[in-house]
């Protein structure tokens, strides 16, 4: 009995002396957290920096933390507006194209002289009466301007009566990611419908002529009002939004989740893995 | 705006305006000056000089318009003897009369000068001429954007696909 007594005595002995080590080791960070100047303690107490000025020695020594801002992120991409397309042809004109404050749809193809796969695009491009575009698509092919691509070269692959122009600025203008790249322009709503890569034109015609259904039978007045108006970014999201919840359409509404593609289309109209057209 | 340059015209087209400036390939025997063209509606890939194959497609809130040069030869007769273009129009500049082809409602001006050396015509269309003094303002704004600079008169045709 007098052993248990002395063995539990030493236990306690011991615990007693490991959190007394951890309320040490506990006061140490905290006090050096406070010479870093992330203060710690009551903030009606802090200084006008910040720091806690109870102990003038303390504040004295306390060392600011650097704090710089990253480089400030893009905005959100303007997948919206369509401005005029000025540039020069390959050979030596001037060519400007409005594409909008008409009734036209027009098709902007972005391609390059030397991209492996504009190359079936150049080629299709050669029989324009072939390219299988709804009539009264107007389609320009917009290259790099002369100080990024070789005239010559761009000449010999636009043998067709398709206008094209080089302008590196409307490359610009329609933050075009790379090429192959494709824009279609709705003129009459003054903005862009539908932009994306393919890997061939049968796609980009497929997907123009379901846009060109769409706005002849709907007109884009029927469309959301964000899509009317041409909002983006945060400001169409939540018009979007307000359309959905107007609609009866919560979070966690079953129509949010679909789980095929066949609940999105009917089946025999069900799209093709290419970029976003209409 | 978009801005135009070659063939020594420049314009910063005002807004709703495209355009293209290019010298046609020369025929057999024939000499090829620059000609600009410019639309509120789109153009299409044929359009004769002085607007054929255009002019019919336009709208009664449209404008076509074309700044043709001639050759040097012209330089000093009695047709291109005023100097300068003419930077501001007015309503009774406009006539019916004075289209190329007379299409019903439309009215049109032309202007022959001499510019930077350089003879040209400006020849311009009213898609309706009951509608002049809203377009003709378009068409000044126009008019103010267009330089023109000396160039030897035997610049090089283009080869643009519409061509």
């Amino acid at each position: 009995m007098v052993a248990l007594v002395l063995i539990l005595t030493l236990v306690v002995l011991l615990l007693g002396i490991l959190v007394a080590g951890l309320l040490r080791s506990h006061a140490d960070i905290l006090k050096a957290l406070h010479d870093l100047g992330a203060g710690v303690g009551d903030p009606a107490t802090a200084g006008s920096d910040g720091h806690d000025h109870r102990n003038g020695d303390m504040a004295a020594r306390s060392v600011p933390v650097p704090f710089t801002m990253g480089p400030q992120l893009p905005g959100e991409r303007d997948s919206v507006s369509a401005p005029t397309i000025a540039g020069v042809t390959p050979g030596g004109d001037a060519l400007a194209m409005a594409v909008t404050g008409h009734d036209t749809l027009t098709l902007i193809a972005f391609l390059s002289s030397g991209c492996a796969t504009c190359a079936g695009f150049w080629e299709a491009f050669q029989r324009p009466g072939e390219l299988g575009l709804p009539e009264g698509i107007r389609l320009v092919v917009v290259t790099k301007g002369p100080e990024l691509e070789i005239p010559a070269e761009v000449q010999a692959k636009s043998q067709s009566r398709l206008p094209v122009i080089m302008s590196t600025e409307a490359w610009g203008d329609y933050e075009v990611p790379g090429s192959p790249f494709f824009v279609l322009v709705d003129g009459k709503a003054g903005r862009r419908i539908g932009e994306g890569v393919a890997n061939h034109f049968s796609q980009v015609a497929e997907l123009v002529r379901r846009a060109e259904v769409d706005v002849r039978a709907f007109g884009l007045a029927s469309r959301s009002r964000a899509f009317a108006d041409g909002l983006d970014g945060p400001a169409r999201e939540s018009a979007n939004d307000d359309e959905l919840l107007a609609a009866g359409i919560h979070p966690g509404h079953q129509s949010l989740y679909p789980k095929s593609l066949a609940d999105v289309f009917p089946p025999e109209v069900v799209p093709d893995p290419v970029g976003r057209i209409g | 705006m978009a801005k135009l340059r070659a063939h020594g015209i420049s314009a910063t087209l005002p807004d709703g305006f495209e355009g293209r400036i290019f010298i046609r390939p020369r025929l057999t025997g024939e000499s090829s000056y620059p000609v600009a063209h410019f639309a509120t509606f789109p153009l299409p890939a044929d359009v004769a000089d002085f607007g054929g194959g255009a002019v019919t497609l336009m709208g009664p809130n449209d404008i076509f318009a074309v700044l043709f040069e001639y050759g040097p030869e012209s330089v000093g007769t009695q047709l291109f003897a005023r100097q300068g273009m003419q930077r501001s129009l007015e309503p009774a500049d406009f006539r019916p009369t004075l289209l190329r082809r007379g299409l019903g409602g439309q009215s049109g001006t032309q202007w022959f000068f001499t510019e930077a050396g350089r003879p040209f015509t400006f020849y311009a269309v009213l898609g309706s001429h009951a509608r002049n003094r809203i377009l003709i303002p378009q068409v000044n704004a126009l008019l103010t954007s267009l330089t023109v600079s000396p160039q030897p008169l035997s610049a090089s045709p283009g080869t643009a696909p519409w061509n």
